[in-house]
């Protein structure tokens, strides 16, 4: 229980801060959109953990709910960072086709 | 084709200012359009190029072989060429056998002509190079590109206007040799390798490093997967 509210109070915490952001225009809507979702479902799953560990063993996992969901965001963030590394690929060549043209145009 | 064929020479260069000079003295004797292509050095290689009286442009920063070799490409083209050759500016080459690089470009049969290693017996190749890299290189360019020639990483290569075209090298380190093979593969463009020298020099690279952005064996294998990928 004790370790749920300190979850929620670290959630509640990135909330308040993206909606700050929101309101001084730092971040865009879609964006915005996004960690709203993000952390309310990150707080459901906090508020309902004890029925993911029972979903979780009806679907045959030996670990509990919150392992799996581990292993989810390892996977996540894997994705993420092949995510990354093909947008910086296409920034890279748009370095290059910006030099060429300096290059060329001297 | 006929001999007065409108020809660049491109020479991409990174920090090449002792070899500079000699190799586009070499070069000259041979081909009259020399377009050097610094690939922005922190040496003297740009003032030392320039004082040669060839065209010379810079990459205000460090882009790669591959990515200078598409400057020149893209100058040569606007500027009316009707063949480009590509030659390293690090003294690997020999500037007397450019001739034979573009004899089957001018018999209006192949738009890509190649200098293969492997081909004659011209080369003294350290022995890492000729039983282990190039063979992975090899196959490497068979199971990712579909590519099937005897030199997988020659720099020595002339291009016809149409080849220029079709092939827009993407690549800015050492991939760009697979990916031109690739591009002249799937555009259908008649490929001709010839005999080639190289003389070996401490400055080549090894499958961990070389000289420059994006250079060896396992940062090529990388870039390749990679742009297959973005694909």
């Amino acid at each position: 229980m004790f370790q749920q509210i300190i979850a929620l109070m670290v959630i509640g915490f990135f909330l308040a801060r993206i909606f700050i952001q929101r309101k001084n225009k730092q971040v865009s809507r879609t964006e915005f959109l996004f960690w709203l979702i993000f952390w309310f479902l990150s707080a459901m799953v906090i508020v309902f953990i004890k029925k993911i560990d029972i979903l979780v063993a009806d679907l045959g996992f030996s670990a509990a709910g919150i392992d799996v969901l581990l292993y989810l965001s390892v996977a996540a963030l894997f994705y993420l960072i092949f995510r990354l590394r093909i947008k910086l690929e296409k920034i890279d060549r748009e370095i290059t086709k910006i030099v060429r043209e300096i290059a060329i145009k001297k | 084709m006929n001999i007065d064929t409108k020809i660049f020479c491109i020479i991409p260069s990174y920090n090449e200012q002792d070899r500079i000079k000699k190799t586009i003295k070499d070069v000259k004797k041979i081909i009259k359009n020399i377009v050097v292509v610094d690939d922005g050095s922190s040496d003297e290689t740009y003032k030392k190029a320039e004082e040669t009286g060839v065209t010379v442009l810079r990459h205000v920063i460090n882009r790669g072989q591959g990515a200078a070799l598409q400057t020149g490409n893209k100058f040569a083209y606007d500027n009316g060429a009707e063949i480009a050759v590509h030659f390293d500016a690090d003294g690997q080459f020999v500037a007397n056998e450019i001739p034979r690089l573009l004899k089957p470009l001018f018999s209006s049969k192949y738009d890509v002509s190649l200098g293969s290693r492997f081909i004659g017996d011209e080369s003294k190749m350290p022995w890492t190079k000729k039983y282990i890299l190039f063979p992975i290189a090899r196959l490497v360019n068979y199971v990712l590109l579909g590519v099937k020639l005897t030199d997988p990483q020659s720099g020595f290569r002339a291009l016809s206007r149409k080849a220029m075209e079709k092939i827009v090298i993407e690549q800015d380190g050492s991939a760009h040799c697979s990916e031109i093979l690739y591009k002249a593969n799937i555009n259908k463009l008649k490929i001709k390798e010839v005999p080639m020298t190289v003389i070996y020099n401490e400055y080549g690279q090894s499958l961990f490093h070389g000289k420059g952005r994006k250079k060896g064996g396992i940062q090529i294998i990388k870039d390749l997967l990679l742009a297959k990928i973005i694909q």
